[in-house]
């Protein structure tokens, strides 16, 4: 499973680091995320990229898998 | 293995959201705003400006507090507050952040409006606006470009709850000062241009679109002439007549620009709505949601605008424009590039800011600093086009934001 961690990060960096995850096609990755915007930002992208996706959210932090249909 | 898609469901969200900024936008204009200045950031923030040290910035004609500011700040708060999203932070290149707000500033008050006022503008059909929107994509190409070579400003960190409310705190003070001007008047040290003013000797000879003469004091109106107490013509009626009033003086009612700002700022921060992200995503992703966004504010725009019969299709003679091409592109290239470094657009740093995240409230900060001396520099455009200092000021800002992309090539993974 592939790790991206895109805490405290502008835009577009979640979007960047996410994507180069992708480069490979795991067929799991997990991203750690800490704001609305990148959480709606790499949810939306990973599944629009065809991973299904669940958030979970954990005190400040968002965990979004997301994994190859 | 499940479709790609380019266009997700975002898309329509992002997509809504333009469309009711874009409409907003465009029926504050027919509520007494400026012609295509419903919304703009830049200038919003530049009449607040204006209104605290304008008699020293040389803003006499932007000095108001538009409560649009304050009312998408509150907006925005209460939306983040709403879906626990309110989350101090800050740390990520504070002050440089400052300063990318305000070359960000400068170079859109050259252009005359912000990333969110071009698309405005062309809602309006002013044409000029295409001249800016080719400097954004310019500007967002080579962004991608610093982007691509390893730049970002670094991790943000989470701050004591406290340091969240200072940015509504500012709102309710602004609010303060300007129920206290509609109410009892401005304070003394306060600039305020007059409602529906017209400088038609800058300075020294004011009137009002009805017919009041502001300044000087014992002049009069005759046949439309502004005469002095002795006699003499101060103006002809020609020049009144052909003065247009200053920005600052048209506004729409207070209560009315505080709700418009309210509901922008709720739609702003639940859909993150961003004026250069569409372009930067596209091309740097492939991923087109966001560019619904400017798309719906457009179509938003130059529906109301013509249902209000305020559409004016062309290059020449728009509101609050000027159409010197290159001066047009570049000052919008040094803008989205700006921004772009910044992480999104003057509404979406302000919308951030009013999440509890310091590092926008910084580059906002950057801009309200940044109108002031933009201003006072004499680098502030006019419709007439740029003054002798503007070229000057955006290679100065071109070269400071080479560095800051030089510099700020740091690994993060």
């Amino acid at each position: 499973m592939k790790e991206v961690d895109a805490r405290g990060l502008s835009c577009p960096m979640p979007l960047m680091l996410t994507k180069k995850a992708l480069e490979d096609g795991p067929a799991e990755v997990l991203v750690h995320a800490d704001s609305g915007t990148s959480k709606q930002n790499v949810v939306g992208f990973l599944s629009d990229q065809g991973y299904t996706v669940s958030v979970e959210q954990d005190g400040e932090e968002y965990r979004i898998k997301g994994v190859r249909a | 293995m499940a479709e790609r898609r380019v266009i997700g469901p975002t898309a329509w969200l992002v997509g809504g959201a333009g469309l009711f900024i874009g409409s907003a936008a465009a029926w504050l204009v027919s509520q007494g705003n400026p012609g295509n200045m419903g919304l703009c950031i830049a200038c919003f923030l530049r009449d607040i400006t204006g209104f605290f040290v304008g008699g020293s910035t040389n803003q006499a004609a932007v000095a108001y507090i538009r409560p649009e500011i304050i009312g998408i700040i509150l907006g925005a708060l209460g939306a983040a507050i709403a879906t626990k999203e309110f989350k101090p932070r800050g740390g990520s290149s504070t002050l440089l952040r400052f300063l990318l707000g305000f070359i960000f500033m400068s170079s859109a008050l050259v252009f005359l409006g912000c990333t969110v006022r071009v698309w405005v503008r062309l809602g309006g059909g002013d044409l000029t606006a295409l001249w800016g929107i080719v400097g954004i994509i310019a500007g967002v190409v080579a962004g991608i470009f610093v982007l691509k070579s390893g730049y970002n400003l670094g991790r943000a960190k989470g701050l004591p709850a406290w340091t969240g409310w200072i940015v509504p705190a500012i709102a309710i003070v602004l609010l303060a000062f300007a129920l206290l001007t509609q109410f009892s008047g401005k304070p003394d040290f306060a600039t305020l241009t007059p409602a529906n003013g017209k400088a038609v000797v800058p300075g020294e000879v004011v009137v009002t679109t009805d017919g009041t003469v502001i300044k000087p004091a014992d002049a009069t109106l005759v046949d439309g002439a502004v005469v002095a107490a002795d006699g003499t013509v101060l103006a002809d009626a020609d020049k009144v007549a052909a003065t247009k009033p200053m920005p600052g003086g048209k506004r729409a009612p207070l209560f009315i620009s505080l709700l418009a700002g309210l509901a922008i700022g709720v739609v702003a921060q639940r859909s993150r709505f961003c004026s250069i992200g569409g372009i930067r995503d596209a091309i740097l992703i492939r991923r087109f949601d966001l560019l619904f966004g400017v798309v719906g504010l457009v179509i938003g725009a130059t529906v109301v605008n013509m249902l209000f019969g305020q559409y004016n299709l062309g290059f020449e003679g728009q509101p609050v424009a000027h159409n010197d091409i290159l001066g047009n592109m570049a000052a919008m290239f040094i803008a989205a590039l700006s921004a772009l470094m910044l992480g999104g657009c003057p509404l979406r740093q302000m919308i951030m800011g009013s999440e509890g995240d310091a590092d926008g409230a910084s580059a906002v900060v950057g801009m309200v600093v940044g109108a002031g001396f933009t201003h006072w520099a004499g680098i502030a455009s006019s419709p007439a086009g740029l003054t002798d200092r503007a070229w000057p000021a955006l290679a100065v800002f071109a070269v400071i934001l080479a560095v800051i992309a030089f510099a700020k090539r740091v690994r993060i993974a």
